[in-house]
């Protein structure tokens, strides 16, 4: 990060990259388990948040992606919407599957490519493609996933990562890059 | 509007319960390890996560409520991880996928 480095230079202190959004995000987390405003808890709050915030943003570059800005909210929420449709999905056709009398699956493992470049954006991705229909993702190899596919429609990598990640990259490409 | 809200969180309730016994009985009735993950994973999350909304709920307060919340988020969040594992260390072990399998393009990668 060139910019921040000059801007050290300059003022002398800047904070990391990505520390005020983690920052906020413990914070939240913290009040949400105490449900209290009381003025101990708060600098509590307040002290184990910087801590952390800044530990993660200055020894990972894991948070640098992260970008705060309504775009990338507008897009975080339009994926939430499209995980929680998935998700129900999902689970009709894992009922279909396991109370059926015999059980029709063809299971296997298939490659795929996936465009996300960012850490945290994968990580979000592959814990996406564990809870939408049939699919469970075995490893990761450079731009690929192996993901072990409860019912194998095409064997074809394109295909494939059309229908496993498709609906889920172009949301997360918004928000993690 | 007390009535109402007895019965949302009865129906979450039994709905949860009913995907908790899904997830049972797929580790049960599937084949091998790693469809057996896919009921764990999916099942077994949406099960529990139903219930706690539905203890959120019952308790009529926002704190409890938001904690409840808090839990289902963890819970999508760190579920997928464990599975990925115990699947990943499973096809390390040498554990092959059931007879019924179509591809298996990990096992074709170690070969090359």
């Amino acid at each position: 990060m060139p910019s921040a480095e000059e801007k050290r230079q300059r003022t002398g202190l800047v904070l990391p990259t990505g520390f005020a959004g983690l920052w906020l995000l413990l914070f939240c987390l913290w009040l949400i388990f105490n449900s209290s405003l009381a003025l101990p808890i708060l600098a509590t709050g307040v002290v184990a948040a910087t801590a952390l915030a800044w530990i993660f943003t200055t020894r990972s570059t894991v948070w640098h992606y992260v970008r705060l800005t309504p775009r990338t909210l507008y897009h975080f929420l339009a994926y939430t919407g499209v995980f929680f449709v998935e998700l129900v999905k999902a689970n009709v056709n894992m009922l279909r599957y396991v109370y059926s009398p015999r059980i029709d699956i063809r299971p296997g493992i298939v490659k795929i490519r996936m465009r996300l470049r960012s850490p945290i954006g994968r990580l979000a991705l592959a814990n996406s493609i564990a809870l939408t229909p049939g699919s469970l993702v075995m490893d990761v190899e450079d731009d690929a996933l192996y993901v072990h596919w409860l019912d194998v429609r095409t064997t074809d990598i394109d295909e494939a990562s059309e229908m496993i990640a498709g609906p889920f990259e172009k949301h997360l490409g918004r928000v993690f890059g | 509007m007390d009535i109402l809200l007895a019965l949302v969180v009865a129906v979450l309730l039994v709905v949860g319960g009913l995907f908790a016994l899904l997830a049972a009985i797929g580790i049960v009735r599937l084949p091998d390890v790693y469809t057996r993950m896919h009921a764990a994973s999916k099942a077994g999350t949406v099960g529990s996560s139903l219930m706690l909304v539905a203890a959120g709920l019952h308790s009529g307060e926002f704190a409890t409520f938001a904690r409840a919340f808090a839990g289902v988020v963890f819970f999508i969040l760190t579920a997928p991880v464990a599975a990925h594992l115990v699947a990943k260390a499973a096809h390390q072990a040498g554990y092959r996928l059931s007879r019924g399998a179509v591809c298996d393009d990990m096992r074709d990668k170690a070969k090359n």
